[in-house]
């Protein structure tokens, strides 16, 4: 089994895969967006009138959208702005025309008139230190969390010494190579929207809230997607496409240019980050940290990031006593969105560079200082949850053998690197599947769409067709929208194949259950049904004798598609330790999985440019479900990361302006910045996925700004503490400067 | 003054360049006007390659190039590829590495790779050369690690 | 409907008249299109008529001698691929590779990029340490003009109403290099680049300095002061001097004092690459 000839390689290669972008239909209109052209002001009016002027142009406003919705549709938020824009490129209108150019020219033809207010823009300048300092007054607080546990005091009062350290992180965007595309119609009481998007129900979830439609009028059938990387877990484009649609009466096909994907996704935002630790004895023993994220203009209350990133600034280390606090501040620039293992990469920069100065100032090998205090299972996290099984020691045992190999073998001056950094997938998110057996294929029928990883279109096949005694291949995986797809929560959080797997291993068991009662067996017999593939047709192998699917089916099956059955996996969520939180709501872990990883970089000492050589990650993977699969995601994942350690920096100005809103501007690594990557698994700490698979969705991504930090400051022996790290920030940190 | 545009043809079947408007680009003739959609439109301005196709054999930017400055040229698109001595051994090559997971990039890398293949003996496609020319697509899934493999095997194996 | 109307004369006179009859203000002339098309699409120019060169037969290179013309509309990729030209213009072939990606080079020519880019070229650095000089034709004839008064700024060629840049002269093959700095190593905007070029015949150096606008900076030190094969410390001293000419610009890629830093390294370094490339120079 393995990702070559994957199902879907043959229909991509042949161009023949319909992305959002290539979605069309007889008579469609295109729509585009109205953008605000300025980060905060008052709306003084909004004339719509020289774009209808324009032939066959549709045009909507705040004003319009109320007669657009049924009768009664309470929509939870406006659309479009009535009286305040509050970052540059809010849509604040939008039209449809039938040809794209058309459409573009009708919405720059709309007047937008503003009063201009302050605007919030830059946290840049914060300093958030201990003790005494203020809340940071930049903007306006959209969260506020904190937590603590143990004598903090003590710990820092009879400390041998206090490491205390700021990092800054820069803003990063998933820029999928596909922009955000949809296409929607509105027939009778049917509002439909084909999209691209790795959550279809959880599009229809907000379309509901948005429009106020009723979930059962509303239908999300997804597209193949370009690429998603969290950018397109929400609905985004589709309540303007369905309302231009529902306007104008015909199909409307709405897609980002690509400076309107940078400007108008939701992407990571800048962050400060404070982190002091106590040190007794050559252990840490008493750590506080503190995080001020720039959310945007996020809405108060929705801010799942603050509570769920911060625990992870503490670490995986056992610390007697510690202090989180985060803040989450409004600013005018779009809403704060999840980038793939969404802001953990930067929380992990921040305390596992720190950990290596740590060691550095006491002179111990920095995977050995690690290993002292690194969790494993049983330990308790700072938040006093119980840690699961957890193999991130045995990947830091094997990244110091790398580390030896490769200071043996490689040249002098290169700097080593190490790591280690931990995820928590979201499998409490339930699901469910569907498998369709006919008298010659079985399918599993659900609402998901491959988004490039595999975790579909492999990753819950697997397990059915190995239940089932199939070949690789064997069983094929359909997409269906949500009006008959049974549900599930998304492609997100490395959550697919431990929950919609599971789901569709428990419909594979209740298969097997059902064709035993069809052919009079049951218990542990049943669980020995096998099906095989015949010239026939597909078979039922009952160990001493074989059925043919064609005679268990029922006319009624038989007529309307196959036997179907269904599977439902609802896992269950961590608990933290309530009382140890003082203000706001910490997120618990699902599941601990842990990576290490080694970067060796060459630098030029003279203007700073980094250049990774090698690079190896290992990863507790619990059990690994598709080898090949995996080791695709993790070679994806730490190139993502190279570009945010090295490369990648939204750059917004005072004004709440995106100054670099284009792929020249915006450097996405190439393969010429991304070294050959040695992939390892560790194996035996059993996760919560089908017979202990963990997910490899983000953890990938997760140490690699640390493993490169940590070489740079190997190589040079300073740190240089902010994200990215240019070769103009390195050579600060040389002092170059 | 400018004469009737000679035609351009496409995998190899002539269009018609007459109803073509001065500002259309390839890209939107290939997606829109002959439904070519396997050339995918991604940045639309030179920076990721999605759109990448040949023309004349070597590999160019559909979305920077205006469809009447084509007259008389042959392009090949990803629709054409299986045609192309060295795109079936491109295609087959990413296939069997697995160097394709969305697939929004793969039909750019399979012409960038292509138009080289096609117009460099074997001999004088080095690694170092093989990469330079691919550094121009761009892919935020595979990392590159399957794509360098893939790119490996076509260059011993496309004629 | 097109917003422009495109015309592509067959040949130069044709070109030549049409463009002098063109209203002012509201025509463009099309070569590659790279970095055209981008302004079209982001509405920066609205031209109602483009002229494209596609018919002309600009789109090829000749050898006189020791001395290379090249047509103005040849793709680089077309000069990148030329094994003579690779072995006697090393720092020309280094500058083109710097630019975009082969697929852009494939439309790219370097008439477009002397015409439209400034400061951001990777090309006119090395053209200028080339002695490179252009071939123009207009309503008055033919005139021959030294690169280096030709590109006064970014998209602002100093060309007469009616004029076009036909072809690129570089008069004789020298040992030279092109090095660059940027943010991402592949397909990026240099913010420093650096090209040396020895010139056997009046034994100097040539060195020019890109990435700040308006464009790059051409530096001609005396033999005496960058002798053919300096010492480290008069090439150190030659560096510094060069790099303090560099104007402190700051935009979104760099800051002034970086780009200083940077373009004194690497000064250094495209002259000892260069160096090391010489045979028998004094």
């Amino acid at each position: 089994m393995s990702g070559a000839g994957r199902a879907d390689a043959p229909v991509k290669l042949r161009g023949a895969a319909v992305y959002g972008t290539d979605l069309s239909a007889e008579g469609m209109y295109w729509g585009a967006l109205v953008p605000s052209p300025i980060a905060h002001g008052r709306i003084r009016s909004i004339d719509l009138a020289p774009a209808r002027a324009l032939p066959g142009v549709v045009a909507i406003g705040a004003d319009e959208v109320a007669g657009l919705l049924p009768k009664g549709a309470a929509a939870e938020t406006p659309i479009f702005p009535k009286e305040e824009v509050v970052y540059r490129g809010q849509p604040v209108a939008a039209v449809a025309a039938p040809t794209r150019a058309l459409a573009r020219e009708a919405a720059r033809k709309v007047r937008v008139d503003l009063e201009p207010l302050e605007i919030w823009g830059s946290i840049d300048t914060l300093l958030p230190e201990w003790p005494g300092a203020d809340p940071p007054r930049i903007g306006a607080l959209n969260a506020h969390v904190h937590a603590r546990h143990g004598d903090l005091e003590g710990a820092f009062r009879s400390a041998d010494f206090v490491l205390a350290e700021t990092y800054r992180t820069s803003g990063v965007h998933q820029v999928p190579i596909e922009p955000h595309a949809c296409l929607a119609r509105v027939d009778g009481e049917l509002w439909t929207v084909e999209t691209s998007t790795q959550t279809p129900f959880g599009c229809r979830e907000d379309l509901a809230s948005i429009l106020g439609i009723p979930e059962p009028q509303l239908v999300v059938r997804g597209s193949w997607v370009g690429g998603a990387f969290g950018s397109k877990g929400s609905a985004l484009l589709e309540p303007y496409a369905l309302l231009l649609a529902k306007a104008s009466g015909r199909p409307v096909k709405l897609q980002l240019s690509y400076p309107e994907e940078f400007r108008l996704g939701r992407s990571t935002l800048p962050s400060v980050i404070r982190i002091e630790s106590a040190v007794r004895d050559r252990r840490v023993v008493g750590r506080r940290v503190r995080l001020v994220l720039d959310t945007g203009a996020s809405l108060p209350g929705r801010d799942f990031t603050l509570g769920y990133s911060a625990g992870f600034l503490l670490g995986p280390y056992s610390i007697p006593a510690v202090e989180v606090e985060g803040y989450a501040l409004r600013t005018h620039k779009p809403p704060f969105g999840p980038h793939r293992a969404p802001f953990v990469p930067q929380c992990t920069f921040a305390v596992e560079s720190h950990t290596d100065h740590l060691a550095h100032r006491l002179g111990i090998d920095p995977v050995e200082f690690r290993r002292a205090s690194v969790w494993t299972e049983g330990a308790t996290t700072g938040l006093g949850q119980t840690v699961g099984p957890f193999g991130l020691d045995a990947a830091l045992a094997r990244a110091a053998e790398i580390v030896r190999e490769w200071r043996a073998t490689g040249p002098p001056g290169h700097g080593i690197g190490v790591a280690g950094g931990f995820w928590s997938t979201g499998t409490g998110a339930g699901g469910e599947a569907r498998l369709r057996l006919t008298p010659t294929e079985l399918e599993i029928e659900q609402g998901e769409r491959e988004i490039g990883s595999g975790s579909v279109i492999r990753g819950i096949a697997v397990g059915v067709e190995q239940r089932l005694g199939l070949d690789a291949g064997a069983v094929r995986v359909a997409y269906l929208d949500t009006a008959t797809a049974p549900f599930d929560s998304g492609v997100f959080g490395s959550r697919t194949v431990g929950a919609l797997g599971q789901a569709a291993e428990k419909a594979a068991d209740a298969l097997r259950t059902e064709l035993g009662r069809r052919c009079g067996v049951s218990g542990a017999a049943a669980e020995q049904i096998r099906l095989r593939p015949s010239p026939e047709g597909l078979v039922v192998d009952l160990g001493d004798r074989r059925r043919a699917v064609r005679e268990l089916l029922t006319p009624e099956e038989l007529a309307r598609g196959g036997l179907r059955v269904e599977g439902r996996h609802y896992g269950r969520s961590g608990t933290i330790d309530e009382r140890r939180v003082l203000e706001g709501s910490f997120h618990p872990f699902n599941d601990f999985v842990g990576a290490a990883h080694v970067a060796e970089v060459a630098v030029d000492p003279e203007i700073g440019s980094v250049e990774v050589v090698r690079y190896a990650a290992i990863h507790d993977a619990g059990r690994v479900v598709d080898p090949t699969t995996a080791r695709a995601g993790i070679e994806g994942g730490v190139a993502m990361g190279i570009g945010t350690a090295l490369l990648e920096e939204t750059q917004w100005g005072a004004d709440g302006r995106l100054e670099n809103p284009s792929l020249l501007d915006y450097r996405l690594p190439t393969l010429a910045e991304v070294p050959p990557i040695q992939v390892e698994f560790i194996e035996g700490y059993p996760g919560a996925g089908p017979r202990g698979a963990k997910g490899l969705g983000e953890p990938p991504i997760v140490p690699v700004p640390a493993a490169i930090a940590n070489a740079i400051f190997d190589a040079l022996g300073v740190p240089v503490g902010e994200l990215p790290m240019t070769s103009e920030r390195v050579a600060r940190a040389l002092k170059r400067l | 003054m400018s004469a009737v545009p000679a035609a351009l043809k496409v995998n190899h079947r002539p269009v018609d360049l007459e109803g073509v408007p001065a500002d259309e680009r390839l890209l939107d003739t290939l997606r829109w006007r002959l439904e070519l959609r396997g050339t995918k439109e991604g940045c639309r301005s030179g920076g990721c390659g999605a759109c990448t196709v040949l023309v004349d054999g070597r590999p160019t930017l559909s979305c920077l190039t205006l469809t009447r400055e084509l007259d008389g040229r042959e392009v090949t698109t990803i629709e054409g590829a299986p045609d192309h001595p060295a795109g079936r051994a491109v295609l087959e090559a990413f296939e069997s590495e697995g160097a394709v997971q969305c697939g929004y990039c793969t039909p750019g890398f399979v012409m960038a790779l292509t138009g080289f293949l096609g117009r460099t003996p074997r001999g004088h496609r080095s690694t170092e050369r093989l990469l330079r020319e691919l550094q121009g697509n761009l892919c935020r899934c595979t990392g590159y690690a399957a794509i360098a493999r893939a790119v490996d095997r076509a260059g011993r194996e496309a004629p | 409907m097109s917003s422009f109307d495109l015309v592509a004369p067959a040949s130069e006179e044709e070109a030549v008249a049409w463009l002098a009859r063109a209203p002012t203000g509201e025509t463009a002339v099309l070569a590659g299109g790279t970095d055209l098309l981008n302004d079209l699409e982001e509405q920066r120019i609205a031209p109602r008529h483009l002229l494209s060169l596609r018919r002309l037969p600009w789109n090829r290179w000749s050898w006189t001698g020791p001395a290379l013309t090249i047509g103005s509309t040849t793709p680089l990729v077309d000069l990148e691929y030329d094994p003579k030209i690779r072995s006697e213009f090393p720092g020309l072939i280094g500058a083109i590779e710097a630019v975009g990606s082969v697929a852009l080079r494939a439309r790219a020519t370097l008439g477009g990029n002397l015409g439209r880019s400034g400061s951001a070229s990777d090309l006119i650095p090395m053209l200028l340490a080339l002695d490179a000089s252009a071939e123009i034709v207009g309503p008055s004839g033919r005139r021959s003009v030294p690169v280096d008064a030709l590109v006064v700024a970014s998209r602002r060629p100093a060309l007469d109403p009616g004029e076009l840049i036909r072809s690129v002269l570089l008069p004789e093959p020298r040992a030279s290099a092109y090095l660059w700095q940027r943010i991402r190593p592949a397909q990026d905007v240099s913010h420093v680049g650096v090209a040396a070029a020895f010139s056997p015949g009046d034994g100097r150096w040539r060195i020019a300095l890109g990435g700040v606008p308006p464009r790059a900076i051409r530096i001609h030190p005396g033999a005496s002061e960058l002798p053919g094969r300096p010492s480290k410390a008069a090439l150190e001293a030659a560096a510094r001097r060069a790099a303090e000419r560099l104007p402190l610009a700051t935009d979104l890629r760099a800051t002034g004092e970086y780009r200083r830093l940077v373009a004194h390294a690497l000064v250094i370094r495209a002259v000892e690459a260069a160096g090391a490339m010489r045979e028998g120079a004094p």
